[in-house]
């Protein structure tokens, strides 16, 4: 019956050509958009690597203040911050803490010890920290040490601290990567001593970029007198956001402290990176709607002038059943029709490589796409079908 | 049950050409009290009233009468394809009335093969699909069976030469034989004919009824055909009119 169906399909193509362009092109759209929401999903389903429930970030800006008394500033004022018998915790950081939108991305070379190979690896997020971050943000360490005392004085080599990201792009094939080394320009080489799990601070919906920390020297001015990461104590709200602005301008002259929290600024970003995603969702169920009518159309159409048709294969011993199957199986052949034009066009994607998605990914939105569309035109043809079915074959037999 | 039918003068008259190889034997269809009434809000319309018959295998029987008077009716019944609103149909000696439509269907595929007067052939398939096609509907035959049945059926029709043809490019008569070979591809013991002639002219009419004529006279398959043409129905052994809806001889 599936060779029957599919040649009465292909002697019909002509008939059924605009069909076909119909489902080719909804597949297309329905690809693309199966493709950035696999690869949102694929993202979301990676570990964020840390905690934000009750992280704050303090901003701030140090007005006229010379660059040469920030420093102490800052330390008297980390000092009362940490003081605050609501404050659990706080770390000094650079601007690119999570869902900031900010970003600061390097790449390194890296020589593998066993062969002296070098290769880049890269683009890396690099975040200059302070050594409390760890405890503040939930960080996981899973292999070698975190930031120490020692690790503040500048000797031959940086201590680094990389995400496990880091670790499999240094070493594919699994190996620990502590100790081993990595190089930038005009730069005193990098050495791992620690691992952790991951520090996406691009959000659960980003693709995640390797991470190396590195820990803040006491000249990193520049960076120090930016961003303050919190770990609040739960119930802590507009009294304390109060207090610490407050701090602030007390301590530093000319200063000004805004305060954030991480959850508001994770929604934020959300919003922000499903915006486009979501516009195009709206657009591919436009889209569905319009080609389930025309499937429902064609469809109802197509049992209208084929009433003849209808009694004479059940004259021949279709049951009503078998009516309704065929032509449920006559609307899917065409889809696959239409799905084998849409997957000739998907596979090169993942053969070439485009945008650099993983080709799983890829081949997850054919499947997404060529199962909506399947689905779509069952649901489309249940009520053709049912009407096919109960065409009495002695009325339609007279009709022709 | 007894045979209802009695022959009729016309009938009586009209001897086949030759004799059928296999004779006449038991009931294959009888119908007893048949009758079949058309309701809308308004109208009641009697299509048939109080049929009985008996077609007893290896028969050809012709139904005569004027256009609206219940022959394609009649043949529906017949063909499990409408169910009478009163009255019993018997098939092979069993009534099924109380069959569901899988055996109906089962019975339409096996038992049963008809010929239409507009063919009812699938434009959009080959000659050969087309005859295939009873063959689609019943398990247990591969499609190498089917293609082979499908080829003896179309040669015994004399259209070996068309199977990739499709009926648009056949005249009326070759695809009348077409509708033919697929009512004999699935070996039924009995074809109905619903004016199989009546769209072709005279001289492909009578090719048409010559290879009925022939498959009763060697194959022994029951017809029962509708026809307004006297002459073709005088050529078969039983003549049957209807008036009305009602047997009138």
């Amino acid at each position: 019956m599936i060779r029957h169906l599919f040649t009465l399909m292909w002697n019909r193509r002509r008939a059924n050509g605009l069909l076909v362009v119909e489902i080719f092109l909804a597949f297309v759209v329905l690809f693309a958009v199966s493709t950035i929401a696999a690869n949102l999903w694929s993202n979301y389903r990676q570990p964020l690597g840390f905690e934000y429930d009750q992280v704050w970030q303090l901003n701030f800006t140090t007005g006229s203040q010379p660059r040469a008394e920030q420093l102490g500033t800052l330390r008297q004022l980390l000092a009362e911050i940490r003081a605050n018998p609501q404050v659990a915790g706080a770390a000094s950081t650079a601007s690119n803490t999570p869902f900031s939108f900010n970003d600061s991305q390097t790449r390194l070379d890296f020589t593998d010890p066993r062969d002296s190979t070098q290769r880049p690896i890269g683009p890396i997020n690099t975040y200059v920290v302070g050594p409390e971050l760890r405890e503040v943000m939930g960080l996981e360490l899973v292999a070698g040490r975190w930031f120490g005392p020692a690790d503040a004085v500048q000797g031959a080599h940086i201590p680094v601290v990389i995400d496990e990201r880091l670790q499999r792009a240094m070493y594919p094939d699994g190996r620990s990567a502590l100790d081993g080394q990595l190089a930038g320009d005009n730069e005193p080489p990098r050495r791992v001593i620690g691992v952790v799990r991951a520090y996406r601070t691009d959000g659960e919906l980003q693709e995640p970029l390797p991470s190396i920390f590195q820990a803040i020297q006491p000249e990193d001015t520049l960076f120090l007198a930016q961003s303050v990461l919190l770990r609040v104590k739960p119930g802590s709200g507009a009294a304390l956001e109060k207090q610490l602005t407050d701090a602030v301008r007390r301590i530093g002259p000319g200063w000004t402290g805004t305060i954030r929290t991480l959850p508001d600024m994770h929604t934020v970003q959300m919003k922000v990176r499903l915006t486009k995603p979501l516009l195009l969702g709206a657009m591919s169920v436009f889209l569905l709607l319009n080609v389930a009518l025309g499937l429902l159309g064609v469809l109802w159409l197509n049992i209208s002038r084929r009433r003849g048709e209808l009694g004479v294969r059940r004259a021949m011993g279709a049951t009503a059943g078998g009516i309704s199957r065929q032509v449920l199986g006559e609307i899917l052949v065409v889809t696959t029709f239409g799905l084998v034009l849409g997957l000739l066009v998907a596979v090169q994607f993942p053969l070439l490589g485009v945008q650099n998605v993983r080709p799983d990914i890829y081949f997850t939105a054919m499947l997404l796409a060529a199962g909506a569309l399947y689905l779509l035109a069952t649901v489309c043809a249940l009520y053709p079908s049912r009407l096919a079915a109960g065409i009495q074959p002695a009325v339609a037999l007279r009709e022709e | 049950m007894t045979n209802l039918f009695t022959s009729t003068a016309a009938a009586s008259q009209a001897q086949p050409a030759t004799a059928p190889a296999t004779g006449v034997g038991r009931a294959v269809l009888q119908l007893t009290g048949i009758e079949k009434v058309y309701q809308t809000r308004t109208i009641e319309t009697v299509a048939l009233n109080h049929v009985n018959l008996t077609i007893n295998q290896g028969e050809f029987v012709s139904v005569m009468g004027p256009s609206g008077c219940g022959k394609s009716t009649l043949l529906s019944i017949m063909g499990l394809l409408d169910e009478p609103t009163s009255g019993t149909l018997e098939l092979d000696g069993r009534p099924v009335q109380s069959y569901s439509d899988k055996e109906l269907a089962r019975l339409r595929n096996h038992k049963i093969g008809f010929v239409f007067q507009s063919y009812h052939l699938i434009n959009d398939l080959s000659v050969l699909d087309n005859v295939e096609l009873p063959l689609l509907y019943r398990s247990g035959v591969s499609g190498r069976q089917r293609r082979q049945r499908a080829y003896a059926a179309l040669e015994k029709v004399g259209l070996g030469a068309r199977t990739s043809h499709f009926p648009s490019q056949l005249s009326g008569g070759q695809r009348q034989r077409v509708a033919i070979a697929r009512a004999l591809a699935g070996e039924p013991e009995i074809i109905l004919a619903d004016e199989p002639t009546g769209n072709l002219d005279s001289v492909m009419g009578e090719e048409i009824m010559d290879l009925l004529l022939t498959l009763n006279r060697e194959q022994g398959t029951t017809i029962v055909m509708v026809t307004h043409d006297e002459q073709q129905a005088l050529k078969t052994q039983r003549l049957i009119r209807f008036f009305d809806g009602s047997q009138v001889s």
